[in-house]
């Protein structure tokens, strides 16, 4: 009975131990004498709440946690606020339960100390606390900064946590984090492992320590570890090519889809039409200042003076996801206005030129010099600031290949607008009469078809989708009054290779172009060149099938 | 002869007297001044140059925005002599230029070598754009690239060319290209007989290359040529080989362009890669539309009326400029489709009409095909 007695009371003690929180635990072991035993008690808290015994241990660490005597001689732990009046006195609080102690001068007082024993112990529960981060990311620092300090001393820490990691990234950054720590240890059998595993990640940032390990083993003369050093670098190299050639192939991608999305407008008005726009570029930049407006509404107002009139805009400033949707709304506002630009272009002039295309080509021009002096009147003449909503500016990383947000969402943009635009030309009325008037005007014409008002809002769709390219634009790169002139000679290109009249072709062309680019960008290191290289390419390219890669075929002499 | 032409001609040898004599004369005596001669002789450049663009366009067809590009080429070749000629009297004091010391180098690296020599150069004025011209034209009109595609392509390659000339380790000086020049053929370069010199040269070259025009407009080779403008597809048909006349043309032309390049460098005493963008190309048809496309007066005329023009509206209106320039250009290629030239030809026939119909509704001049 006496037995079960103890047991029941050493059960309750025990529970109400695990009930106790950390910061009455720490106020009880604080005052205790023995450092074997405060290590002791500090090493089974670790698994209570993280953040709260990182604060509490660091306190503890830095001195800021004091003992002071109570009337009856008892000690009680406790911490000073930040109220230091005239006679250097502060506000003492007791650390379990938070009530005002007194009012005590610090330097009058013992500093609760720590030694190296102890020291050891709140490191562990510390590291410990670290990996146990609900936060992925702290977490995941914690890993890198234990892999990369080698300190053995952590590695138990370290395999506590490997078995209880879930998510998939953390789980791989411990393995590696081990791996590295191994590098150090006696063992050369260990060590071998851990290249081996390092090896079989690819751990990038390794390459260095495995260098070292290698000369090391070198001038030890150990051969197996030298072989297994070298193996793991020859894996890693190879991933980091892989990395490099799955990022070129990334962004080629994603400047494909952004060429798509400006040549796209331009397929359809030149394609389609046989209409040079050369103002085609400002359309873009239509769209990108579009978007600066609207954001500059949903945050603090905008202020324009062109040609000395002053305009004002009010601010919503707006904040948080509010702020953030600013470019849901610039979308359609920035189609909407290069749509219109552009069907004010074709009323005004272009209408008076399709037969005369070389002509057309000047007239835009000057259009296009009009647009741009006015943008430089009303804007500046520098670029603006087109902040992305935060839901455009991270990134992931998957297998160390680094996916923007921003270049992600344009792939899938180009995708959606490639999707529309094809719909429209095929499943719908206006796509029938659009098709039916580029390929044979007349015919058409004679078939009732008003082939002016078709011109008409093909040519605005032609800009409206300039425009939306203008709104992605601004999320990727500069807005300024020039923007236009950056992608046109790259837009007619695209459309020239693609075979003109041909939304394929523009589509494979635009892709061609990017990766083509993006890749000899990487291979050269040199972007200009690159650049220069394909426009050569594009010119031999042309010798091959003039007419680009598919061709409408027509009867027609002077096609 | 008609009567047109003998009027032309007689405009021709007035305006021919006043550059080569009299104004250079009146220069000399102090009632001129240097100013003015120097802005005159950079509007001949400009006319030399229009005149190639108007060859190829306004009589072969062939919008070509890659003019600049053998315009820069020219002035690049020149450059190089006039950089040449400025021996140690750099800012470092070395026997080769400036921004080659500036990149590291100890000596001349050797493709610059032969261009201590004036006549090299002057060879290579010609030579050079004509090479690029033909590998160019070869490929192009070989595939049949015409119309619409031949002036993107032609855009590119100058895109390209201007891209290239930027970088540095073309060692053709970068983005800030030549300038500082001291000497040409032993002469200051900056001083006023030079120019004046330079000036006379310009005028001569310009009253030579619009001789030369008209003389090859007038032969069997320019009738074959506009019948090109006209209608290609029938000049294939009748058994001519239209892309030997194209490309001929287009060398031509390229090297004229280059002679106004390299007279144009010595007389504003700069070139750098910004005179070889896509821009520069369309303003010269800015240019030659204005004056009037088809004729040899109308590019001249439209050259110095439009610089002219810029150099008065970027003084008195800096930010209105481009609109006026744009604004210029939307309404001629609308409302004048043979320029300056066929202005009173346009406002007789509109009066003729006017009068014949009595409508004044049809005041629109009728579009005509290019």
């Amino acid at each position: 009975m006496r037995k079960f007695l103890c047991a029941v009371i050493l059960l309750v003690l025990c529970a109400s131990g695990i009930a106790e929180s950390p910061k009455e635990v720490i106020s009880k072991t604080v005052l205790l004498e023995d450092s074997e035993e405060q290590a002791k008690r500090v090493g089974a808290l670790s698994g209570a709440n993280p953040e709260e015994l990182i604060a509490l241990l660091n306190k503890w660490k830095e001195g800021g946690i004091f003992i002071v005597e109570n009337a009856d001689g008892t000690k009680v732990a406790v911490t000073l606020d930040e109220d230091k009046d005239a006679e250097d006195k502060q506000t003492a609080r007791r650390l379990d339960t938070g009530a005002v102690f007194g009012r005590v001068v610090a330097a009058d007082i013992t500093t609760a100390e720590t030694d190296s024993t102890l020291r050891l112990a709140m490191k562990s529960v510390l590291d410990l606390a670290e990996l146990s981060s609900p936060d992925l990311k702290r977490r995941l620092q914690a890993i890198e900064t234990m892999g990369s300090e080698q300190d053995p001393e952590r590695l138990p820490a370290l395999l506590a946590w490997q078995a209880k990691e879930t998510h998939s990234r953390a789980k791989r950054a411990i393995q590696e984090a081990i791996a590295l720590i191994q590098l150090k240890d006696e063992s050369d059998d260990v060590k071998i492992a851990a290249c081996k595993t390092l090896g079989e990640l690819g751990s990038i940032p390794s390459q260095d320590f495995l260098k070292t390990t290698a000369k090391e083993a070198n001038e030890a003369g150990k051969a197996a570890l030298v072989t297994a050093a070298n193996g793991a670098l020859k894996d890693i190299a190879g991933h980091v090519t892989f990395v490099n050639t799955a990022g070129t192939a990334f962004r080629g991608l994603s400047l494909g889809s952004i060429l798509l999305v400006v040549a796209i407008g331009l397929a359809i008005t030149f394609g389609l039409m046989g209409v040079i726009n050369m103002a085609h570029g400002e359309m873009i930049a239509i769209g990108a200042y579009t978007t600066y407006v609207v954001q500059c509404v949903f945050g603090p107002g905008l202020e324009l003076s062109p040609f000395g009139i002053n305009i004002k805009l009010p601010g919503m400033n707006a904040t948080d996801w509010l702020y953030d949707s600013y470019f849901i709304i610039a979308l359609p506002l920035s189609f909407l206005a290069a749509a219109l630009g552009g069907l004010a272009l074709e009323r005004g002039i272009i209408r008076f030129l399709y037969r005369r295309p070389l002509e057309s080509l000047l007239a835009t021009w000057g259009v296009s010099l009009v647009l741009q002096q006015l943008f430089r009147l009303t804007f500046g003449a520098n670029n603006v600031q087109v902040s992305s909503p935060s839901w455009l500016s991270g990134n992931w990383t998957v297998n160390d290949v680094l996916f923007g947000w921003n270049r992600v969402f344009v792939i899938v943009f180009a995708i959606a607008i490639v999707w529309g635009v094809t719909m429209l030309l095929k499943k719908t009325p206006l796509g029938l009469l659009i098709r039916a008037v580029m390929q044979n005007r007349q015919m058409a014409a004679c078939m009732g078809v008003r082939t002016e008002r078709v011109n008409m809002l093909t040519f605005a769709l032609g800009s409206g989708l300039a425009g939306l390219a203008g709104a992605f634009i601004s999320q990727i790169g500069n807005v300024g009054p020039s923007l236009g002139q950056l992608y046109i000679v790259d837009s007619f290109m695209t459309v020239v290779v693609g075979g003109v009249g041909n939304i394929i072709g523009t589509v494979i062309s635009a892709l061609g172009i990017g990766l083509l680019d993006q890749s000899l960008q990487q291979i050269l290191g040199n972007p200009v060149l690159g650049k220069i290289l394909v426009l050569a390419g594009i010119i031999l390219f042309l010798q091959w099938k003039p007419a680009g890669l598919f061709v409408t075929k027509s009867r027609s002499l002077e096609s | 002869m008609n009567k047109r032409t003998k009027i032309e001609l007689a405009i021709v040898a007035v305006i021919a007297v006043i550059l080569i004599f009299v104004l250079p004369a009146l220069n000399a005596s102090g009632a001129v001044s240097n100013f003015t001669i120097n802005v005159w002789g950079k509007y001949l450049c400009y006319a030399i140059l229009a005149i190639s663009v108007d060859l190829l366009w306004g009589y072969t067809g062939l919008l070509s925005l890659g003019q600049a590009l053998f315009f820069a080429l020219g002035g690049y070749m020149m450059g190089m002599h006039l950089m040449r000629m400025i021996g140690d009297l750099g800012q470092y004091k070395k026997p080769i230029p400036d921004f080659l010391v500036f990149l590291g180098w100890e000596q001349l690296p050797s493709f610059w070598v032969p261009f201590s020599s004036f006549a090299f150069s002057m060879l290579m004025v010609i030579v050079l754009p004509a090479i690029v011209a033909t590998a160019f034209g070869y490929l192009a009109f070989r595939s049949r690239i015409k119309g619409v595609y031949f002036s993107i392509l032609t855009q590119a390659l100058t895109y390209g060319a201007a891209l290239m000339f930027f970088r540095n380790d073309m060692l053709l000086g970068g983005n800030n290209g030549f300038t500082d020049f001291k000497f040409l053929l032993g002469a200051d370069v900056r001083d006023a007989g030079t120019q004046r010199g330079l000036f006379i040269a310009s005028a001569i070259v310009l009253i030579a290359v619009y001789g030369f025009c008209r003389w090859l407009t007038t032969t069997k080779f320019g009738l074959v040529q506009r019948a090109v403008r006209d209608s290609e597809t029938r000049v294939l048909f009748s058994g001519y080989a239209a892309a030997n006349y194209k490309l001929f043309v287009f060398v031509v032309c390229s090297v004229i362009a280059g002679i106004a390049g390299a007279l144009y460098v010595p007389q504003v005493g700069i070139i750098n890669p910004s005179e070889m963008q896509p821009d520069k190309s369309l303003e010269i048809i800015v240019w030659v539309a204005v004056g009037g496309r088809g004729t040899l007066l109308g590019p001249v005329i439209g050259a110095v009326a439009i610089n002219a023009l810029k150099s008065w509206a970027t003084r008195a209106y800096p930010d209105l400029w481009l609109i006026i320039l744009g604004g210029l250009f939307i309404l001629v290629v609308l409302f004048m489709p043979k320029g300056i030239v066929g202005l009173p030809a346009q406002i007789r026939g509109f009066f003729a009409k006017r009068k014949s119909t009595e409508t004044p509704a049809a005041a629109q001049p009728s579009p005509t095909a290019p």
